[in-house]
């Protein structure tokens, strides 16, 4: 949770001069020129983390080959299995190996000298479904959740969303699975605990998402809630929405036509740091629902102290989020008039 | 004159009993926790009863797994987890206020501090936990705080960075520093005791986060390792046993519930007015 209940909002501008250039000239050309930097800066980020991770498995104590010794084993067994994964190289050649075969697809060997691009192949897309469900029932309730209580500020429901809001944000997605799964499943029987999946790896019906999907999203909810809420306090105190409220237009038009195209850029901002939220809570909940997702992986990796198979993930989660963040970026774009 | 200072005052007191009134839950379950092991009936690896033994007789709150007492496991496994998470928080402020303070006066600094954070949002917290305490197979508690540390100072450091920026750039310090003072001294001297308040509300926001990362490093096993008791632990534990005795991983879970509400309620109480919009977005 480091990573939402702290960072939204204040990430810095991007791109030199904003928008100072008015010149009316090859619009088209300038909007690719600044897309492409958009795109160059984010993949840059998303490089330089990738590079860290493998520092950081590499640099630490213990490797693959060790972490899946078993009792007994002979130093030679041990030196043949790292041979055989490849460990006896030098490592900026391991490095360069890891680093090229990204982009391709190829995310390296399993401590079990699996091929990691093949291991997440099924489950990764079904972890893709349920934290995409999850942003989307994020975005929707954080979203009407925040424009209620903003339409009558400090009034019963403004108080009552924002202190709810506050007190479930900080509630660990374990906790709130163990919750939903007592009245839901066990008391109410109204939904089931686990998920059964089909022959193709997938989940069996969508019954089994509803409860996975609500404990990762509802602190997600509470958190962006309060994005929402405060963006809207903020543009409230814009002068052109002080004359939209003289004028007397109905309130609900001053929130859709006045407040919320100002409050946007904050509010995906916001959502696309929600992202990286769910996609490791994911693992947890995933554990609890017993969810054919990457979280069922990583509960191997654990076990098998297997950090190939972490790093993977985290080069793939690290490019989803990516993607999110580029798309945050496109809509606060858009919501400035095409200035970057 | 004299009726407008009395009221400024009433509102000051009033303002400063909401404050106890909201820190008053956190630190009274904070203290419970702590003693928690000497209240304890029971050693806490020792079964009393069947396993998954309803409530009852020398198990107010049933067995669990092993039939060992879920009441002296909810009692001695809050303790750790405070621990860390306080020791976690205690880090990443220092860090940040030291980093933050030097950033705001030298922007070189704050500008690699920030491009880290940048990168840094690309990992989710729980992945970067994960990644260190098994690529470091030794480290066990000290490689969940390190991951802890390094996975929240990027992101505490801006806020206290945008809190001193305003006051670096106030005319004692240019005086200071012009009349040759030391980075260190402007630092720790003239930026940091300024910043009180905005590092006091960064600490509760930071024991909020820590909190929530150290029970889910417990809850994913690469934290405290069984027999130990340990809240996060236990609900993974007895997580098969859901419907023979709930109140195994039910108690557990209402105790990180509480713990994470609470200390959460006592840090936004914690914020100060003025600072309170940039907090907000954190």
């Amino acid at each position: 949770m480091a990573g939402s209940l702290s960072g939204t909002a204040t990430r810095p501008g991007t791109g030199p001069a904003g928008g100072e250039d008015l010149r009316p000239a090859r619009p088209v050309l300038s909007w690719v020129l600044r897309l492409g930097g958009l795109l160059a800066r984010r993949a840059l980020l998303l490089a330089v983390l990738l590079a860290t991770v493998f520092a950081a498995v590499e640099l630490l104590p213990g490797d693959a080959a060790n972490a899946t010794s078993e009792r007994g084993e002979s130093a030679a067994d041990l030196a043949q299995r790292r041979e055989l994964l490849g460990l006896d190289r030098p490592v900026l050649t391991r490095f360069t190996d890891w680093m090229t075969g990204l982009p391709t697809g190829d995310l390296g060997t399993s401590a079990r000298g699996e091929s990691v691009a093949e291991l997440l192949s099924r489950p990764f897309p079904n972890t893709l479904l349920l934290g995409g469900l999850a942003l989307l029932a994020t975005l929707g309730v954080s979203l009407a959740l925040g424009c209620w209580a903003a339409l009558k500020p400090g009034g019963k429901a403004d108080r009552a969303v924002s202190a709810t809001a506050t007190g479930i944000l900080a509630l660990p997605e374990f906790v709130v699975a163990v919750a939903l799964v007592l009245v839901f499943a066990l008391w109410t029987d109204w939904l089931p605990a686990v998920t059964l999946t089909d022959a193709d790896g997938s989940p069996a019906s969508w019954q089994m998402l509803v409860l996975p999907v609500l404990a990762l999203s509802i602190p997600q909810i509470g958190w962006n809630t309060r994005i929402v809420r405060a963006a809207l306090a903020d543009e409230a105190t814009a002068p052109h929405v002080e004359t939209a409220v003289i004028d007397g237009l109905p309130r609900h038009r001053i929130l859709t036509h006045h407040l919320l195209p100002g409050a946007m850029p904050t509010i995906a901002a916001g959502i696309a740091t929600s992202t990286g939220m769910l996609l490791g809570g994911a693992v947890v909940v995933e554990t609890i629902f017993n969810y054919p997702g990457i979280g069922s992986v990583l509960a191997g990796a654990v076990t098998d102290r297997d950090s190939p198979v972490i790093a993977g993930v985290v080069a793939v989660t690290g490019a989803v989020i990516t993607g999110v963040l580029l798309l945050a970026d496109l809509v606060r774009t858009w919501a400035s008039g095409g200035r970057i | 004159m004299t009726a407008v200072t009395a009221l400024k005052q009433a509102v000051r007191r009033r303002a400063r009993r909401g404050v106890v009134l909201r820190t008053l839950p956190a630190l009274l379950l904070i203290a419970v926790a702590v003693a928690g092991p000497w209240l304890a009936p029971h050693a806490i690896d020792v079964p009393v009863t069947a396993p998954y033994a309803e409530p009852g007789g020398e198990a107010p709150l049933g067995g669990d797994e092993l039939g060992r007492d879920v009441l002296t496991r909810l009692l001695a496994g809050g303790r750790e987890l405070i621990g860390t998470s306080l020791l976690v928080a205690v880090l990443v402020t220092a860090a940040a206020a030291l980093l933050g303070a030097v950033g705001a006066l030298r922007p070189a600094v704050g500008r690699i501090v920030e491009r880290s954070a940048d990168v840094l949002m690309l990992l989710p917290a729980v992945l970067g936990i994960l990644l260190i305490a098994l690529s470091w197979p030794g480290g066990g508690r000290f490689a969940v705080i390190a991951a802890a540390v390094v996975m929240g100072v990027p992101y505490a450091v801006r806020l206290v960075a945008g809190a001193a920026a305003p006051v670096a750039a106030t005319g004692y310090i240019e005086a200071a520093a012009v009349g040759g003072e030391r980075l260190w001294h402007l630092v720790v001297r003239e930026v940091l005791p300024n910043l009180r308040a905005t590092l006091l509300a960064l600490f509760g926001l930071r024991f909020v986060a820590a909190v929530y990362l150290v029970a889910t490093a417990g809850f994913l096993q690469v934290g405290p390792q069984p027999p130990a008791a340990d809240w996060a632990l236990m609900i993974r534990e007895n997580a098969g046993g859901i419907v023979l005795n709930p109140w195994a991983v039910l108690a557990p879970s209402i105790a990180i519930g509480l713990l994470a509400m609470s200390v959460n309620m006592a840090a936004s109480a914690l914020v100060p007015q003025a600072g309170r919009k940039a907090v907000a977005a954190l």
